[in-house]
C-alpha cells in the first residue's frame, strides 16, 4: 500500500511536472525556429518587425516565404517572429510585447485571435508607430481599447472563399442533393468562415446533411468521411476547408467507388485538382498576404497613406487552369490588383 | 432446478466480485455502445461499417499494445504518437529517395525502435522520470519531423501500399490482421515467456523483481524500445492508408491510446492488466466516434461524449486495488 502511495506520489509530481514543462515548451518553444534577419542590405527605408501565427500548417509558411521574398527584393530589414503553434495565444503575445520594446518603424502582425495581440499593439500605438494587419483581424473594439490605429487590413477573404466554392458546385452539380462538410479543429475561425461561406453560397436544391471537424488532419478527414459515406450513400458532395483533408476525403470517395458521383470541392488544392482527386478548389495566396504586408510598411515609410482595407485574390481551381495555376504558385495564375506596389512605384 | 440456480448464482457471484468488472470493462461497454447504436442506426452494424471500424482502429490497436507494455512497468509513454509521426517521416524520406517499399519499412521500424531505445535508456539507466523524458521525446520527435519533411506531406505513391491499406478478408481489413497478428503476439510474450513474467515483476514492485534477480533496467528498457518499434509499424499503415507521410502531430492517437490501455483494465501502477482489455478499449473508442458520426452528432458534442465514455468505463475499474 505504501508502494502504490509513493507511486502515487511520484505520479502527481510528474503530471505538474509536465504540466510545468509544457507551459514552458508552448511559452518558449517557439523562439529556436522563429529568429531569422533579413540578410539586410539595408537598402529599405524602414526597419519592420513582424509576428504571425504558427509555421506548423503550410498556409503560414507560404505566408512567411512572401513576406521574405518582399524583404529580399526591397532589401528591407526585418525580423520575423512566428507563434509555437496555430494555438499558442499567450506565446504569440509575449514575442510581439518584446519586438515593441525595440526600436522598428513598422509592426506587421497576424494576430491568432481577435484580441490575444492587444497588449502589444497598445504598446507599439503609445509610440505611434504603424500598424499593418494582415489574415486576421485585429477586433475593431480591441484595437480602440489599445488607442490604436490600424493603417491598413490586407486579408483573404475566407467567407467569399467558401461561397466561390459553393457557386462552382451549383456548375458542377446542377441537380443538387445532400452535402457534408469537413472542418479543422472544431471551433476554429478559419474553418468556421470558409463553412459558412460555403454553406451561404448553397442554392437551394442542396441540403446539408452533416458537419463533421477532423482537426486539419488528413488521416481523421479520411475516417469521418469514410463513416458518413456509409450514412449516406448517395452523398452529393463533400465540401472541405482545407487541402490536405480534401485529399484525405478524396481517398475515402474513391474507396467507396464513389468518384464522380461524390464530388469533392475545397478552399485550397491545386495540387489536387490537378492531379484529379479534387473536382473543384478555390485558392487562396497567403504569399501574396505576406508580400502586401511588406510592401505597405514600406509604402508607410516612403510616406503614402494607405488604403484602408484590401483583399488579396482568391482564385477558382479547375481541371482546366489546375495546370496553370500549379506553374505560377505562390502567385495567382492571373493578374490581380496590388495598391501598395502602385503606391511604391508611383 | 438446481442447476439453474447454482448457474444463476455463479453469474451473480461473477458480477458482483469486483475484479470482473476491472478486467472487462471495456467489453462492457463496447457491448454497450454496440447495442446503443445498432438501436440507433441499423447501418452500424452493417458489414461495410465493421469493415470501417476495424480500418479505422488498427493503427490505434498497435500504438495501443506498445503503451499496454509500458503501463503494465508502471511507466508512461506520451511520445507514441510522435514517434509515429517521426517514423513516417523517415518513410516517407525512404520512398522518395527511392529505397523501396520493404527497406523504407525497414527505416520506419527502425526509426521507432531507436527513440523507443533513447527513452528506455533515458528512463531505466539515466533515473528521469518516464513522464519527463516521453514528454521531451514527443516534442524533439514532432519537431524533427517537422525540420525533415519542412512541414510539409510528403505523397507517398506505392501500388502495395494501396493494396494493404484497401484490401482484405471478408470484413477483416489486412492492416486490422496485422493489429490483430501483433496483439496476439503481444499476449504470448507477456504472459507464456519468462521475459513476460519479468514485465509483470518489475512492474507489481521494482524491488520485488531485483530481490528474485530480474534485471529490471532491461526490462524497462525493453518496453520502451517496444512501444516505439510498435509505433514504427503503426507509422507504416498510417502512411498507407492517407497516401502521404504527414508531420502532423496526431495528438489523438496519444490520448485515445493511455485511455484504451486504462479503460481496458490495466492499472497505472503497473503488474496488473491484459493486452486484450486494451485492445477493447481502442475498439470502443473507434466505436464511439464511428457511431457518433454515423448518427450526425454536432462535433463539438463528440468530445464531451468521448470524455463521459472513458470516465465513466474507468469507474468500473474503481474497485483496483
Amino acid at each position: 500500500m505504501t508502494g502504490a502511495e509513493r507511486r502515487r506520489s511520484r505520479w502527481v509530481g510528474g503530471m505538474a511536472l509536465a504540466c510545468g514543462l509544457s507551459l514552458m515548451l508552448s511559452a518558449c518553444g517557439g523562439d529556436s525556429a522563429a529568429p531569422s534577419a533579413g540578410d539586410g542590405e539595408a537598402g529599405g527605408d524602414a526597419k519592420i518587425g513582424v509576428v504571425i501565427k504558427g509555421l506548423d500548417n503550410p498556409f503560414f509558411q507560404h505566408m512567411e516565404d512572401g513576406i521574405e521574398a518582399a524583404a529580399e527584393d526591397s532589401g528591407v530589414e526585418y525580423t520575423i517572429q512566428a507563434a509555437a503553434s496555430i494555438t499558442d495565444t499567450s506565446g504569440q503575445a509575449d514575442k510581439l510585447s518584446n519586438l515593441a520594446n525595440q526600436d522598428y518603424d513598422c509592426y506587421v502582425v497576424n494576430p491568432i485571435s481577435g484580441t490575444n495581440l492587444v497588449q502589444g499593439i497598445a504598446q507599439i500605438a503609445a509610440k505611434d508607430k504603424t500598424i499593418v494587419n494582415i489574415d486576421n483581424p485585429v477586433e475593431a473594439e480591441a484595437a480602440k481599447a489599445a488607442d490604436a490605429t490600424i493603417a491598413t487590413y490586407i486579408g483573404t477573404d475566407n467567407l467569399a472563399a467558401g461561397k466561390m466554392v459553393a457557386d462552382q458546385l451549383a456548375t458542377l452539380a446542377p441537380e443538387g442533393g445532400d452535402v457534408a462538410t469537413v472542418g479543422g479543429v472544431a471551433g476554429d475561425v478559419t474553418s468556421a468562415q470558409r463553412i459558412d461561406g460555403f454553406k451561404e453560397g448553397l442554392s437551394q436544391d442542396f441540403t446539408v446533411v452533416q458537419e463533421v471537424a477532423a482537426d486539419w488532419n488528413r488521416q481523421e478527414a479520411q475516417t469521418q468521411a469514410e463513416t458518413i459515406l456509409r450514412a449516406n450513400p448517395e452523398l452529393a458532395a463533400f465540401f472541405v476547408a482545407n487541402d490536405d483533408m480534401a485529399m484525405g476525403v478524396a481517398r475515402a470517395v474513391a474507396a467507396a467507388d464513389r468518384k464522380g458521383e461524390t464530388l469533392v470541392v475545397s478552399v485550397d488544392g491545386i495540387d489536387g485538382v490537378a492531379s484529379g482527386d479534387i473536382d473543384a478548389a478555390v485558392a487562396q495566396y497567403p504569399f501574396v498576404v505576406g508580400k502586401m504586408g511588406m510592401q505597405a510598411c514600406e509604402a508607410a515609410a516612403a510616406g503614402h497613406e494607405l488604403p484602408a482595407k484590401v483583399d488579396t485574390p482568391i482564385e477558382l481551381i479547375t481541371p482546366e487552369n489546375a495546370k496553370e495555376a500549379q506553374e505560377a504558385f505562390p502567385e495567382p495564375p492571373s493578374d490581380y490588383e496590388n495598391p501598395f506596389a502602385d503606391l511604391l512605384e508611383g | 432446478m438446481t442447476a439453474t440456480e447454482s448457474v444463476g448464482e455463479r453469474v451473480r457471484v461473477t458480477l458482483t466480485r469486483p475484479t470482473f468488472w476491472v478486467e472487462w470493462a471495456s467489453v462492457v461497454g463496447l457491448v454497450l455502445l454496440v447495442v446503443l447504436f445498432t438501436a440507433l442506426d441499423s447501418t452500424f452494424l452493417s458489414a461495410g461499417n465493421i469493415r470501417g471500424m476495424l480500418l479505422a482502429s488498427a493503427i490505434l490497436t498497435i500504438l495501443v499494445v506498445g503503451q499496454a507494455f509500458v503501463i503494465l512497468t508502471a511507466g508512461i509513454d506520451l511520445s507514441v504518437a510522435s514517434v509515429m509521426t517521426f517514423a513516417a517521416v523517415m518513410f516517407g524520406l525512404a520512398m522518395t529517395h527511392g529505397y523501396g517499399i520493404l527497406l523504407s519499412c525497414l527505416v520506419a521500424f527502425c526509426a521507432g525502435a531507436a527513440v523507443g531505445l533513447l527513452n528506455g535508456v533515458l528512463v531505466a539507466k539515466g533515473r528521469i522520470t518516464d513522464f519527463i523524458v516521453t514528454l521531451g521525446a514527443l516534442s524533439a520527435a514532432s519537431g524533427t519531423a517537422l525540420i525533415l519533411s519542412d512541414g510539409k506531406p510528403i505523397t507517398v505513391i506505392s501500388a502495395p501500399l494501396f493494396e494493404l491499406s484497401a484490401g482484405s478478408v471478408g470484413v477483416v481489413p489486412y492492416t486490422f490482421m496485422i493489429a490483430l497478428l501483433i496483439a496476439v503476439l503481444a499476449h504470448v510474450v507477456l504472459f507464456k515467456t519468462k521475459f513476460g513474467t519479468h514485465v509483470l515483476a518489475t512492474g507489481g514492485s521494482v524491488e520485488a523483481a531485483q530481490a528474485t534477480g530480474i534485471r529490471t533496467t532491461r526490462i524497462k528498457i525493453a518496453v520502451y524500445a517496444i512501444s516505439g518499434s510498435l509505433a514504427g509499424i503503426a507509422a507504416i499503415l498510417l502512411v498507407a492508408r492517407v497516401g502521404s507521410a504527414e508531420p502532423a502531430a496526431n495528438m489523438t492517437f496519444l490520448l485515445n491510446s493511455v485511455a484504451a490501455v486504462v479503460l481496458g483494465g490495466v492499472s497505472l501502477f503497473g503488474g496488473k492488466g491484459s493486452i486484450k482489455g486494451p485492445i477493447f478499449g481502442a475498439l470502443l473508442l473507434t466505436a464511439l466516434s464511428n457511431g457518433l458520426t454515423l448518427l450526425g452528432v454536432s462535433q463539438f458534442y463528440q468530445p464531451l461524449a468521448v470524455g463521459v465514455v472513458v470516465v465513466g468505463a474507468a469507474f468500473l475499474t474503481r474497485f483496483d486495488k
